[in-house]
């Protein structure tokens, strides 16, 4: 057999963590410290390990597969894979953990505690994204809300209790609908099977696969977070610490659209044709609410976490534009988002710690103490805001073209649709260039210097968001080289809604003609040419 | 060739990553050296073009899902070709310019870096295959733009003007992004043919309504609107002159605004069946024209006085690619380049010298009210700005008269409203470059009049009691000529401005006979001295007619232009200083509208929408209190309810299904 890669990436972690409090430390975390990021590093490796030698991006289907029955008497299977869908979010989840320990250096109080849910959750993470058993990702969904819970309440602002209790109402409420949904699926017919495969081969009636449909939409739109299931983002955001934050929104809304990717389109088609419009709608309101809000927004915290709700948006409109482009535009979108959402919340919380304030009104003019704070929060800016030659232009693009010339929808929604999400384009440089202008900019501000030390950034800090940069620019330079790492399984699971599609509405009204128009057209070059 | 073109994009890619090197000079010469061996390329380009190279294309795929993929890479053709000799020239010239202008600023670096991330992005742009590209390397100069005008970041008026010009282009990118896609979609094609082909194609086959056509083609023109500051989209370029003064000469005169133009002309084959379009094109272009013209009559600030002047000449342009004469618009777009990138070094030397009397204080050292007579201390400047005056006034022999004649001269043919538009613009040109000319380097010198520089500070709502003047320590009475590395740029562009022009005679015309060589030969064969003339002879009456006003008006001193005009119409003096209140307008609409949207959605946010959340929060706790009496606590009742629930659905769904 060959060396389990997934199952030691997951368990790995969560090992290690088990023997934090027998890390020889003197009080001050500094041994811990180390040992986490060494763990966190090893973790990386070893989900690196497994793409390089069990991963082979050609092939549609799961890879890396483990099974080992767990409990038969429940079905139960401790069932690990990984294919097109997983493999880049679970090298996400451990790159970005590994670079929140390091992070995490400043942290000092409970340095034990903390490390020990940073790392759960690694393990847990990766949990999530190579499961192949909807019992094992119940478990490991639930199994990773309690580091977050216990990470905002502890080391969070100051209003962390209320932050934390909202998440965990929230997020625990809603996957009690995936709990439900995911029952209700392994119960139906005439086999009881947790797995992936088997329920994929399941043949859901449609009146229930809208139902379960509606059920997971809700727990995933909490996660993601869909407008108007958001607010507890903000919040959350708003009292979390750097790494926290950068595990939040590197990864933990991912969870989102890969749940939805998984189950919503891959096991129940059908309703997705049904329901793949109100995705769209719901990102491109995403898109614009979450934008304005932003603009809006004087907590600096909060302004990114809105800004998070808004890119996410684009990956809504990419799961529901029922073309391979689109769909990979919101995978990409989601890597993109994990990797230039972590570097910016990296920077708030390296501001912070120079400013201790959060008011955008009480900043101004830092930029003549801090220069080169100033220029990677100047770079993080401009990758956020989709500039062309880093990530997130490549999948933002994607997500358009895809959406825009796909034959799912009639011309006009698609016009409404498109030209709505390309304000978008207009409202995300206006708050996140404001944002520079009143942080940075300006006249130097004595009276935020006076009783603030505002020293520039340290190598370790630019070490961090370097290496977050590399990937972004190299995506953006070149996206190919993620892309292709899922392509195949992502026209797998296109063709598999398409033809659900083709099932639940024949004839989709208006198309017949709109398609022979693309067919016209599409014959025009090459007959002129 | 190729192979020419990727060491061009490689070496200007390469050229910017030098920041970490502390060395000032070193730095800067080696960049310099990059642009340098770029332009070297770009000539050896050129002269493949001249010699008849065809052109060349290299294409590969950047990106692909399912059966669709996006291909990058490049395309040299002639106009290309010129473009890039274009940029090149200028960016060299602005470099070695910048070593003498920016020699004691503490940015130095991070200035020559900046400059040379814009040369290469703005070589990708001229060079891109198709529109996807085009819009790569348009947002990127667009952020290069962002960061040289906001370069002096401690200034908030540079912070407001560099957001500006960012969200204003984006404005414009919105229509571009979308028109690319919607042209995409009805021509499965990013290429600048294909899709012109593929538009017609659907068009005439019925798949495609005209006017959806038209639409798609309005949309990519916001691009171009925005990029090359047409009404009503101009309103960032004026105050985009926050940046230093090389960036105003490289970016915001010679080369990124005429990016639109550029794009323009490329698009030709798409726009040119369409005459909505090309209309529309040409009433913008001479609407834009028009307004940058009266607006710089009556700026007092030298800087804005050009950038407005940039407005007007970009509008010429447009209204030249409306009248579906691109290779006039690219001729005049070249012949502007060079004289106007030459004004604006000029005017930088001028503010340089400033600077040694009034301190640094751009308020100060930009207006002209406390100029004059500054031909004595700076020959070499009066002098070239004299040239780029006569030049752009459009008094032959001179680049711009050859131009701008062409222009109107197709303008004439085609929309003779326009024509006359443009005629009248012509004679306004001519009277406020005169106008700059004389208040800037004639009369006597105002600069050590410390009451009306109180009085323009008081105006900038500026602190003018700590004297910038004495904070600075020793200035000087009068100014000075400013170095080599200034003065020497200056006079090589000086030379090209006089002479192109020379290249674009309508009888002969060489540009012509290089980008369409086959209009070209028509048009020498139709021309004939008796159309010429009158035209070109009414151009040049009416720019003399101009100079003669703003030569009675300034150095004699016989007309008044404040008691004859200004006093007498109150509302159109005022219409104009406040620049027909475009700003006014936008702020109010816009700027205000969108703060308050955005405060009213937040406010909706956290108090509907959370507040729903938090009342079943806390309704559930209330709940949860009461119902933990009737719970028992053990395991087995839960699972039992929730197996019951499964249980229910199952069935529920078995039965309905």
């Amino acid at each position: 057999m060959a060396f389990p890669w997934l199952s030691a990436s997951i368990l790995f972690p969560i090992g290690a963590a088990l023997l934090i409090p027998f890390v020889p430390d003197k009080g001050d975390g500094k041994q811990v410290r180390w040992f986490a990021l060494g763990v966190a590093l090893v973790t990386f490796l070893l989900t690196v390990g497994g793409y390089l030698n069990g991963y082979d991006p050609a092939v549609e289907g799961l890879q890396l597969v483990e099974r080992i029955d767990w409990l038969p008497q429940l079905g139960l299977a401790w069932s690990v894979g990984a294919d097109g869908l997983s493999m880049p979010l679970i090298l996400l989840t451990s790159f970005i953990t590994a670079l929140a320990a390091l992070a995490a250096w400043p942290v000092s109080f409970k340095p034990r505690l903390f490390y020990f849910l940073l790392l759960a959750m690694d393990g847990g993470q990766i949990a999530v994204f190579a499961v192949q058993d909807m019992l094992l990702f119940f478990l490991a969904w639930e199994l990773e809300l309690l580091p977050v819970y216990l990470l905002l309440a502890i080391w969070g602002g100051k209003k962390r209790q209320y932050a934390a209790t909202k998440f965990i109402l929230y997020t625990a409420g809603s996957s009690l609908f995936i709990l439900l949904a995911g029952l209700a699926m392994a119960f139906y017919g005439d086999s009881i099977s947790f797995e992936y495969t088997a329920l994929m081969a399941k043949d859901f009636p449609a009146k229930f696969q809208l139902l379960c449909y509606a059920g997971l939409l809700i727990a995933f739109g909490v996660k993601l977070p869909i407008v108007p299931l958001h607010t507890w983002l903000p919040d959350a955001h708003g009292e979390a610490t750097a790494p926290v934050h950068m595990l939040l929104a590197g990864i933990l809304l991912k969870m989102g659209g890969y749940a939805l990717l998984r189950f919503n389109v891959q096991l129940l088609p059908e309703a997705h044709a049904q329901f793949a419009p109100l995705l769209v709608v719901l990102g491109v309101v995403n898109i614009i609410y979450a934008a304005l809000t932003s603009f809006a927004q004087r907590n600096l915290k909060r302004k990114i976490a809105y800004s998070s709700i808004s890119h996410m948006g684009f990956v809504l409109i990419g799961i529901g534009s029922f073309s391979a482009l689109g769909t990979s535009g919101a995978m990409l979108q989601m890597i993109s988002h994990g990797l230039i959402g972590a570097s910016l919340f990296f920077l708030v919380g390296a501001t912070y710690d120079r400013t201790h304030t959060l008011q955008l009104d009480e900043m101004g003019g830092v930029g003549q103490k801090m220069r080169k704070m100033f220029a990677l929060w100047t770079v993080c800016s401009l990758a956020s805001l989709a500039l062309p030659g880093m990530s997130g232009f490549v999948s933002e693009l994607m997500v358009f073209v895809g959406f825009a010339t796909s034959e799912a929808y009639t011309l006009s929604f698609r016009v409404v649709m498109a030209i709505l999400a390309a304000v978008g384009v207009i409202l995300t440089p206006i708050y996140l260039l404001s944002m520079l202008r009143e942080i940075f900019f300006g006249k130097e501000n004595t009276e935020l210097a006076s009783h603030t030390n505002l020293v520039d950034a340290e190598p370790r800090e630019i070490y961090v968001i370097s290496c977050l940069l590399v990937p972004i620019i190299g995506i953006g330079l070149y996206p190919r080289i993620m892309t292709d790492s899922y392509r195949a399984s992502i026209e797998a699971l296109v063709r598999r809604e398409s033809s659900a599609m083709a099932l639940v509405m024949p004839t989709p009204a208006g198309n017949l003609i709109r398609q022979a128009g693309l067919q016209a057209s599409l014959q025009a070059p090459a007959l002129t040419g | 060739m190729p192979l020419a073109g990727a060491c061009l994009v490689g070496l200007g890619l390469i050229s910017f990553n030098r920041t970490i090197n502390r060395l000032r000079k070193p730095v800067a010469w080696l960049l310099i050296s990059c642009v340098g061996a770029a332009a070297v390329l770009s000539y050896t380009i050129l002269a493949q073009q001249l010699a008849g190279a065809g052109p060349t294309e290299v294409l590969f795929n950047w990106a692909s899902a399912g059966n669709f993929n996006l291909q990058m890479g490049f395309r040299v053709d002639a106009l290309a070709a010129v473009m890039l000799a274009l940029v090149t020239t200028i960016a060299l010239l602005v470099m070695v310019y910048s070593d003498g202008y920016m020699a004691h600023d503490k940015g130095y670096v991070r200035f020559f870096t900046y400059l040379a991330l814009f040369s290469s992005s703005m070589l990708g742009l001229v060079i891109s295959p198709n529109l996807l590209e085009i819009y790569v390397f348009w947002e990127l100069v667009g952020m290069c733009s962002y960061l040289l005008v906001g370069f002096w970041y401690d200034r908030d008026g540079a912070a407001n003007a560099a957001q500006k010009a960012f969200v204003t282009n984006r404005v414009g990118d919105f229509g571009l992004l979308l028109g690319i896609l919607g042209l995409f979609w009805a021509t499965g094609s990013f290429g600048f043919e294909e899709i012109g082909a593929g538009l017609q194609e659907a068009v005439a086959g019925g798949s495609l309504s005209s006017g959806v056509a038209v639409i798609l083609c309005l949309l990519v023109f916001m691009g171009p609107m925005a990029k090359s500051a047409q009404f009503p989209l101009h309103v960032w370029l004026p105050d985009a002159m926050e940046g230093p003064t090389p960036i105003s000469a490289l970016i915001h005169a010679a080369t990124m605004v005429a990016a639109g133009v550029f794009l323009v002309a490329r698009l030709q084959p798409v726009y040119e069946p369409f005459a909505a379009v090309q209309v529309t094109i040409a009433v913008i272009g001479t609407i834009t024209l028009f307004l940058g013209a009266t607006i710089a009559l009556t700026q007092q600030d030298l800087k804005k006085g050009l950038a407005y002047s940039t407005v007007s000449q970009l509008g010429y342009m447009m209204l030249a690619m409306g009248c579906g004469a691109p290779v006039a618009g690219m001729f005049h777009l070249v012949t502007h380049a060079f004289f106007k990138a030459m004004l604006f070094l000029g005017s930088g030397s001028v503010i340089h010298a400033m600077e040694e009397v009034v301190g640094h204080e751009p308020v100060l050292a930009q207006d002209m009210r406390l100029m004059g007579g500054l031909r004595r201390w700076m020959p070499v400047t009066s002098s070239t700005f004299f040239i780029g005056c006569v030049a752009i006034a459009g008094i032959p022999p001179l680049a711009g008269f050859w131009s701008k004649d062409e222009i109107l001269g197709q303008a004439f043919n085609t929309y003779p409203l326009l024509w006359a538009m443009g005629f009248v613009t012509a004679g306004m040109t001519a009277f406020y470059m005169f106008r700059l000319y004389f208040l800037t380097f004639e009369g006597e010198f105002r600069g050590n009049d410390k009451a009306m520089a109180a009085q323009l500070l008081a105006a900038a709502g500026k602190t003018g009691d700590e004297d910038h003047g004495d904070a600075h320590g020793n200035l000087a009475d009068h100014p000075h000529e400013s170095a080599w590395q200034m003065a020497l740029p200056l006079a090589v562009l000086a030379v090209p401005s006089v002479l192109i022009g020379l290249l674009g005679t309508p009888w002969n015309s060489r540009f012509g006979a290089l980008l369409d060589p086959h209009e070209a030969a028509e048009m020498a064969e139709h021309f004939s001295w008796g159309e010429f003339l009158p035209l070109a002879g009414a151009s040049v009456a009416i720019s003399v007619a101009g100079i003669t006003v703003a030569v009675l008006a300034y150095p004699l001193g016989k007309l008044d232009m404040a008691a004859l005009f200004a006093n007498r119409f109150p509302a159109i003096n005022a219409f104009l200083t406040n620049k027909w209140y475009l700003d006014a307008i936008n702020d109010r609409l816009f700027v205000q509208g969108s703060r308050k949207l955005a405060r009213s959605v937040l406010e909706v946010d956290s108090k509907v929408v959370d507040g729903v959340v938090n009342l079943t929060g806390l309704m559930t706790l209330g709940s949860g209190e009461g119902l933990k009496y009737f719970e028992t606590g053990r395991a087995q009742f839960y699972a039992l309810i929730v197996f019951g629930g499964v249980i229910a659905l199952v069935v529920l769904f078995g039965s309905l299904g």
